[in-house]
């Protein structure tokens, strides 16, 4: 090849080699194929205005040409061109020859035409690389409306609370070039807690500037001299739910710089975006604990129906008639019959509490009371045996309220016992009279007595025994049913028969409820024996 | 959530799969740009990059890797991606990252396809 082909071939190697070991390149090159032994090179900046040091080779060379530099060249240059190309100024390489032999008019016209191919290079690569770094700024943009608009899509569409988090840490950090960053979210004291995490929050990160006033204007605030970002998240009747923050931006030099004005309001964008998610993330969470609460309700409810009677016992010479009617699909009422040796024994109790926790005390109570009744035990050794048991293994503040009374037809007597229940009605011989609460509710204290108390119950006698749900059934006023018309529609209906004074009762109760919801769980149960047939 | 960028290579012959778990941002690029050049003056011209456990990736991240592959390109080589989160591979596909290297979905595929 060609000395000069060699030279230009050389030269060429500028458009392959990276920037910082270009200026090395030309001048080597320059210092190879021509006479010139020393000199020095300078490139204008491809972004600044400043002529810099490129190059220098066996000379003493100022670092700055344009500046106020006061070193010279040394050795002295024969020559210096200047890289210029579309009248724009691209360089300047100065030229030395230190050994014997003076430069002649080829050695400076072979320095003009290879510094005027150099000069193209340059220029042409600069136009490349600024032709490539405005298709990469114009894809950046579109990637941050694509990401703005994906982001949308994504997270709305991500209802797991965790997923959500996780891909909003991710699509800040990316979009942000950020090296840390943070979600915070609100809770219900309006505390701020950190929810997720990138990269190091242990030190240097939001702390009390959460609780900075003009954080509610739901503008980004920088801090440590732009060096961190704040934007709050703002859901629906502008309530601040969250803030996001990023912190040490990183720069196309290789460092860490401020976030600059377009990444804030890309910011701004982004927290919109997340405000919504987080919003739907939230009703959705709301939804699916709704229906958690209506299975748990509905598996409740077929448990208590299973234990509550299919039916009503037949009795010769009795006659029953129950109601039982729960508040919330479930409720912590419950009822029983037993017959043994020809003896009626009817209970009702309520178990303080609602929804599963009553239901599975409701069910305690329900198994224990078979087994005691099975074993032929008398109705105050069960409520004794019972309110041992269920202190023993039911939580803490479980316990229920319980009336129990059993008709002995041949004794024409009534035995009950009451735990701290309401007071049922005995109605004998045109009169009330009330079955009082004689000891505390079954599960208080484990070393409660329970002894059933005896009355007479002569044939044509009523037993009425109910929850605290008839009497204090509410109107829409909020007032209640109470105990005095109760009494007032036994007054009425002295005579009647077990399902009559049920039905006039229930009646009575949803007439004077009205359209007012029904909060607590409503039990009857009308016990009477037959009256002497007249003669 | 960890920041760093690890990565691992398996080198073959002429070939080598690189594997990168963690952010591919300015430093993490810079990593994985070190390790490629490396693996470009050892010979290796057929470089796949399995970002299985890169989840996240900047624009420097990006204009790294572009940079990688054109340098593979010059010296007449090849680099191909597999296993991206779809967020990644629509992040490549707007960079234009798509337009220069293959992108596959598994690395079985993408052994196949480069003969690795």
């Amino acid at each position: 090849m060609h000395p000069i082909a060699n030279f230009l071939h050389e030269l060429q190697q500028l458009e392959r080699s990276p920037v910082a070991s270009q200026g090395s390149l030309i001048l080597n090159a320059f210092t190879r194929h021509t006479r010139f032994d020393a000199g020095a090179l300078y490139l204008r900046d491809a972004r600044g205005s400043e002529m810099r040091l490129a190059a220098k080779s066996q000379c003493v060379a100022p670092e700055i040409l344009d500046g106020a530099a006061e070193d010279v060249l040394q050795p002295t240059p024969n020559v210096v061109v200047a890289l210029q190309s579309h009248r724009e100024a691209v360089g300047v390489l100065a030229l030395a020859m230190r050994g014997n032999g003076g430069v002649d008019d080829d050695d400076i016209s072979m320095v003009r035409a290879a510094a005027g191919f150099v000069s193209t290079l340059i220029t042409n690569q600069r136009l490349l690389q600024e032709t490539r770094e405005g298709e990469f700024q114009l894809n950046y943009r579109l990637w941050e409306l694509e990401s703005l608009y994906d982001i949308g899509l994504s997270i709305a569409s991500t209802l797991n609370i965790e997923d959500l988090a996780e891909e909003i840490m991710f699509r800040m950090i990316s979009l942000t070039n950020a090296r840390r960053g943070a979600l915070y979210l609100r809770e219900d004291s309006g505390a701020f807690t950190l929810y997720r995490s990138f990269g190091d929050v242990s030190g240097h990160f939001l702390g009390r500037e959460l609780n900075d006033e003009s954080l509610r204007d739901g503008k980004p605030l920088t801090f440590e001299q732009g060096m961190l970002v704040a934007v709050p998240i703002k859901g629906s009747n502008d309530a601040i739910i969250g803030v996001l923050a990023a912190a040490e931006r990183e720069t196309r030099e290789g460092g860490i710089g401020a976030f600059e004005e377009n990444e804030l309001r890309l910011l701004s964008l982004f927290a919109n975006q997340v405000a919504i998610a987080l919003e739907n993330a939230r009703l959705h969470r709301e939804a699916l604990a709704k229906q958690a609460m209506e299975r748990e309700l509905e598996l409740a409810a077929t448990i208590q129906r299973d234990i509550l009677p299919k039916s009503i016992p037949t009795v010769e010479g009795i006659e029953i008639a129950a109601l039982s009617r729960p508040a919330r699909q479930v409720g912590g009422d419950y009822h029983a019959f037993f017959i043994r040796d020809g003896v009626l024994t009817a209970l009702v109790a309520d178990v303080a509490g609602k929804s599963m926790p009553a239901a599975l005390l409701v069910s305690a109570l329900h198994a224990v009371v078979q087994l005691l009744f099975a074993e032929g035990r008398e109705i105050g050794e069960i409520a004794t045996e019972l309110n041992r048991h269920i202190h023993r293994w039911s939580a803490e503040n479980k316990f229920a309220t319980m009336i129990m009374i059993s008709i002995d037809q041949e004794a024409e007597t009534l035995q009950f016992v009451n735990a701290g229940h309401n007071p049922a009605y005995l109605i004998a011989g045109g009169k009330i009279d009330t079955l009082k609460s004689h000891g505390l509710p079954i599960g208080i204290l484990p070393q409660t007595r329970y002894l059933a108390q005896t009355r007479p119950f002569p044939a044509g006698s009523t037993a009425v025994l109910y929850s605290d749900g008839i009497t204090e059934a509410e109107d829409v006023a909020g007032e209640e049913f109470e105990n005095a018309r109760l009494e007032a529609l036994l007054e009425q209906h002295l005579d009647c028969s077990s399902s009559t004074i049920r039905d006039q009762i229930a009646d009575a109760v949803d007439n004077f409820v009205g359209e007012a919801p029904q909060k607590d769980d409503q039990t009857l149960v009308v016990v009477r024996r037959a009256p002497v047939p007249s003669s | 959530m960890t920041e760093e960028l690890r990565v691992s290579v398996d080198r073959r012959d002429g070939a080598a799969i690189m594997y990168t778990k963690g952010y591919i941002n300015n430093v993490g690029g810079e990593e994985i740009a070190n390790r490629a050049y490396e693996l470009m003056d050892g010979g290796v011209r057929t470089l796949l990059l399995n970002l299985r456990e890169t989840k996240i990736v900047n624009s420097i991240g990006i204009s790294i890797l572009i940079e990688i592959i054109e340098k593979m390109i010059d010296k007449g080589g090849k680099i191909a991606f597999c296993c991206l989160t779809p967020v990644i591979h629509k992040t490549f596909q707007i960079m234009g990252l798509a337009n220069y290297a293959a992108i596959f979905t598994d690395e079985d595929a993408a052994v196949k396809e480069l003969a690795i």
